[in-house]
């Protein structure tokens, strides 16, 4: 069963595992390389090259502060929304593919309830981002749904409220009308900067990244979560109510990219329903190129952080050397492919299979 | 085999499922919708469903072996792409084969990276998809190609006109291809194994089945439908859109699943999809038919899937808890503790 949850015990139990797991899949160099612990020095060596293109006049305008805060803020917005999706995938239940449209759809409803107040609208995003993470939680934890399927499914539904209520509309926060506090504060969410350098996104994603790392590593419910990720039956027989894991893991990734979405909204300053499109695919590619693994309870949130530094890294190089968008698209497309093949590769040779 | 309800008419009614429902369907749609039941109107549904209907026949093989195939959407637009763009230089024919050709090798190297590298099929096909998208705009420019040569609107008055009642060539070659590879699933020894390869690969692997061939031909198949479906669509229309297999994922996805084709793999089968997607276009028809709005089609469509995914999951859910459950035991136990009382 190739898109299903459950997966047969690992034939040979890794060593005991202190200080990370990294070493658990480093049985093969490649395996090590994209890993958690080596996605910065892959971060790194794309920082050198970019700097070497700089220094050999290939490309401008590379090591240059407004550039690499360029850099920061595009990985900050995919950053976001994978830190909430990685624990979904390290649940086990690969990715979250509803997330354009709750992208989309919490930002239409941002700018429609800016007219009560700032706070309100924020709150009413948010309740309707969680609201749409708990469906798919329930369903998927208690029913068993195939999540991809599910998650797509939902992903149509929501396209299908954000067109029927709104009537393909874009809409538009009103700059001049009465509620121009909330207005401003809500044009303030992508584009406010602390110290003239750092924007709040930023900040966002950092604040993110810790509570995440605390959670998966320093809590009974990381530990609860690694369990149901590695071995659905093992965590249910051993007492983990998995179903409550699960839908856990669906509302953070919801959670997250609701406030990805507003992040998307303020800065484009228009509620569309394609405001989050191709987000599901960065984050998928940030945290498997962060060394999570698609079979689950392996992987880390700084190694997430590390995969969306990486995108950001490689669209700016490969903007710099004045490589299409499209073009783009495919090359992320291919590495994204080799390096789940890499891990699924370190994966089989330790006897667990991520089919 | 899952099998759901020991109740002979439950499970005769999950079984043939779809094509009561399409019956039911049909009979509401010819009784209640305007202007619905008159021969125009079915062979437009015939003429809107004969791109889906194909794109379904590789995607229900694919489920049917147990993976999941998210780039159908991108190979059928760029097949169209291909086909209409490199037509000014080739030819229609040698295009037309390049596309297929094209369409089929994306399949190929789905079905490799899934059997041989052992990736997961939804990740594989997402990341072919991504790179898909890519190239569909790399190759168009980021326009739509259209053609207006009189050769161009020759073919595509002779696809689009019906020879007999109801069909016109093109509607012909989707169910030419529908029925081959009904019978080849049914009727042949290769074309079952593609059912034991989904309902239990390793078992599948034991008995002699070659595992990995049959999975890569499945994606194979896949492709080669997609491609034919965009091919043949845009030579009808005279004009490939970037946004031609936008909705085809989510048609064929809740179709195949409404048909019958477990999402885990070994059951389905590709009559009962294209059975499903007429069904659909009736229903969007027929939306359209009482004079609601395109937002409406795709807000129900979205729904229809959510609902049968729901549905097939809460099924298993239910049959999952009653395993190893005795209720006749229960009742007995039941019946002594009222005796004694």
């Amino acid at each position: 069963m190739a898109v299903g949850i459950e997966k047969a015990a690992p034939a040979q139990l890794p060593a005991a595992q202190e200080g990370g797991d990294n070493r658990a899949l480093g049985s093969s160099s490649a395996g090590r390389l994209v890993s958690a612990a080596g996605v910065y020095g892959i971060a790194v060596l794309f920082l050198a090259i970019g700097a070497l293109l700089q220094l050999t006049g290939i490309i401008r305008g590379f090591l240059s502060l407004q550039n690499m805060l360029n850099i920061v803020d595009a990985a900050a917005l995919v950053g976001i929304v994978a830190t909430g999706m990685a624990f979904v995938t390290y649940s086990g239940h690969f990715a979250d593919m509803s997330v354009p449209t709750t992208m989309g759809f919490t930002g239409y409803i941002c700018i429609e309830l800016l007219r009560f107040g700032f706070l309100p609208a924020l709150a009413g995003a948010i309740a309707v981002g969680l609201v749409i993470g708990l469906v798919n939680g329930y369903v998927v934890g208690k029913f068993k749904a195939n999540p991809i399927i599910w998650t797509l499914a939902v992903n149509y539904v929501t396209m299908g409220v954000i067109r029927l209520v709104w009537v393909n509309k874009q809409i538009y926060p009103d700059m001049r009308g009465s509620g121009q506090d909330a207005v401003a504060l809500f044009d303030g969410i992508y584009r406010l900067r602390f110290f003239n350098l750092i924007g709040l996104p930023v900040v966002i994603l950092v604040v993110l990244v810790v509570l995440g790392q605390f959670v998966m590593t320093r809590t009974s419910f990381g530990a609860k979560l690694k369990l149901t990720g590695s071995s659905l039956r093992a965590a249910k027989f051993s007492g983990i109510n998995v179903e409550r894991m699960i839908t856990a893991s669906f509302v953070l990734t919801a959670f997250t990219a609701t406030i990805g979405g507003l992040a998307v909204t303020s800065l484009s300053r228009v509620g569309a329903w394609y405001n989050g499109a191709g987000y599901d695919f960065k984050a998928v590619t940030a945290i498997v190129i962060g060394g999570m693994t698609l079979a689950g309870g392996r992987g880390s949130i700084l190694g997430v952080l590390g995969g969306s530094l990486i995108i950001g890294l490689l669209n700016n190089v490969l903007t710099l050397l004045g490589v299409g968008t499209f073009s783009q698209d495919m090359i992320r497309g291919a590495i994204f492919i080799v390096v789940v093949g890499i891990n699924a590769k370190s994966l089989r040779s330790l006897g667990r299979d991520d089919a | 085999m899952r099998k759901i309800g020991k109740n002979g008419l439950l499970s005769f009614g999950d079984k043939y499922r779809i094509y009561i429902l399409f019956v039911a369907v049909f009979a509401f749609m010819s009784l209640f919708a305007p202007r619905f039941f008159n021969v125009f109107n079915v062979t437009s549904i015939l003429k809107a469903i004969s791109m889906n209907a194909c794109v379904a026949i590789g995607f229900t093989v694919v489920m049917i072996c147990g993976q999941l195939d998210l780039s159908i959407g991108t190979v059928i637009t760029f097949a169209g792409v291909i086909a209409l763009g490199l037509q000014p230089s080739l030819g229609y024919l040698a295009s037309v084969a390049v596309a297929i050709v094209a369409g089929t090798l994306v399949g190929v190297l789905n079905g490799l990276l899934v059997a041989k590298a052992k990736i997961n099929s939804f990740i594989v096909t997402l990341g072919t998809m991504t790179i898909l998208q890519g190239a569909i705009y790399e190759l168009s420019g980021g326009n739509s190609i259209s053609v207006s040569s009189p050769e161009a609107f020759v073919i595509s008055d002779f696809l689009s006109k019906s020879f007999l009642p109801l069909i016109t060539p093109r509607i012909l070659i989707s169910a030419v291809l529908v029925a081959v590879v009904e019978f080849y699933l049914r009727r042949t020894r290769s074309g079952r194994n593609f059912y034991l390869v989904g309902g239990n690969r390793s078992t599948a692997w034991l008995a002699g089945i070659r595992t990995d061939r049959y999975t890569i031909a499945a994606f194979a198949l896949s492709g080669a439908t997609a491609a034919v479906a965009g091919v043949f669509s845009v030579l009808e229309s005279t004009s490939a859109t970037l946004k031609l297999g936008e909705n085809s994922l989510m048609y064929v996805i809740s179709a195949t699943i409404i048909g019958g084709t477990a999402m885990s793999g070994g059951k389905g089968g590709v009559l009962r999809s294209v059975v499903a997607i007429f069904t659909l276009e009736m229903l969007y028809t027929g939306v359209i038919l009482f004079g609601l709005g395109n937002e409406v089609k795709i807000f129900l469509a979205g729904l229809i899937l959510a609902y049968v995914v729901l549905y097939e999951a809460y099924a298993t859910y239910k049959h999952e808890k009653s395993l190893g459950q005795r209720p006749e035991l229960m009742k007995e136990l039941a019946a002594r503790k009222s005796a004694s009382a």
